[in-house]
């Protein structure tokens, strides 16, 4: 049985794209499952198909197709691995087609970003027609592993959280350097960002001399995704396909 | 084939006989158009 955990939040970015939390009593093994689950397990709507039926434009269909591949998509959860969304770009210049200009066959399914430059088409001088992108694309559901334009969590770490001891006084005519570290510290039970005394432990702790200490089974992870989905559901997608792989093999080994 | 003829931007179809050369204003530089077909990329 699984001893029971914890979850504490110490900061929240803007737009639920990227967040901070504490995780308490889980083993090492468990936070890195849960970090690579989250980067390759996680799945997310990426375009994979593209029908180019006009490109005027300076670069190659294949270019475009790539750029457009790599435009993140707010990704629904009841969709299944493999499954498609249709989604078109009619673009002609002078201007610059944006991800923004994607339109979507499912309400539901829109790039994450709507300023994504995808490319500038021009009016040169002497041409007939502007230059004019017009495509149809399909986005397919699928996981990380795969492609990494799937990829959900596009920042996902963490560190150990840490107790700072005071262990005597510094040393009076030595060098006043500064004691860098990254990361939360706990002290009293408390979770002090370090960015708080600017990552330096000399600021904090004048004039002692301190040592520090790895909390054991407490991780701080630190998620952003790529905007296909909130921070909340990306770990609670990447923690359900854990669990979903877990009583997998519990069922396979007891055949 | 279609091509465009570079200095006049008319259409030109070539056959075997005529050589490279815009039957229009005799000009030896044609641009192949692209074709009107409709192209699949994959992504990856």
């Amino acid at each position: 049985m699984a001893p029971d955990y914890d979850v504490e939040f110490i900061d929240r970015g803007d737009r639920d794209r990227e967040a901070r939390f504490l995780v308490r009593d889980v083993s090492p093994a468990f936070a890195n499952g849960i970090r690579r689950a989250m980067i390759a397990d996680v799945p997310t709507l990426s375009i994979d198909e593209v029908r180019v039926i006009e490109n005027s434009s300076v670069m190659f269909d294949e270019q475009i197709a790539l750029r457009l591949g790599l435009v993140p998509l707010t990704t629904p959860d009841d969709y299944e691995i493999g499954e498609t969304v249709t989604l078109a770009l009619d673009v002609e210049g002078p201007g610059t087609a944006y991800s923004g200009d994607l339109v979507s066959t499912d309400d539901r399914v829109e790039p994450a970003d709507k300023n994504v430059p995808i490319i500038d088409l021009k009016d040169p001088e002497g041409s007939e027609t502007p230059q004019r992108l017009e495509v149809e694309a399909d986005a397919v559901y699928d996981v990380g592993r795969e492609h990494a334009k799937h990829q959900g969590g596009v920042a996902v770490g963490y560190r150990h959280l840490q107790t700072v001891e005071i262990v005597g006084d510094a040393d009076e005519y030595g060098d006043d350097d500064p004691h860098i570290l990254r990361g939360v510290i706990e002290e009293d039970g408390e979770l002090i960002p370090t960015e708080e005394f600017d990552h330096d432990l000399t600021q904090r702790y004048p004039g002692k001399e301190v040592e520090v200490h790895d909390v054991p089974n407490a991780f701080v992870f630190h998620v952003e995704t790529d905007g296909s989905m909130s921070v909340d559901e990306l770990v609670t997608q990447a923690v359900d396909t854990i669990h979903g792989r877990a009583s997998e093999l519990k069922d396979a080994v007891q055949l | 084939m279609s091509y465009k003829c570079s200095r006049c931007k008319r259409d030109v179809e070539l056959d075997e006989y005529g050589g490279v050369r815009c039957p229009y204003c005799g000009h030896r530089v044609l641009l192949k158009e692209r074709s009107r077909d409709v192209k699949e990329v994959d992504v990856n």
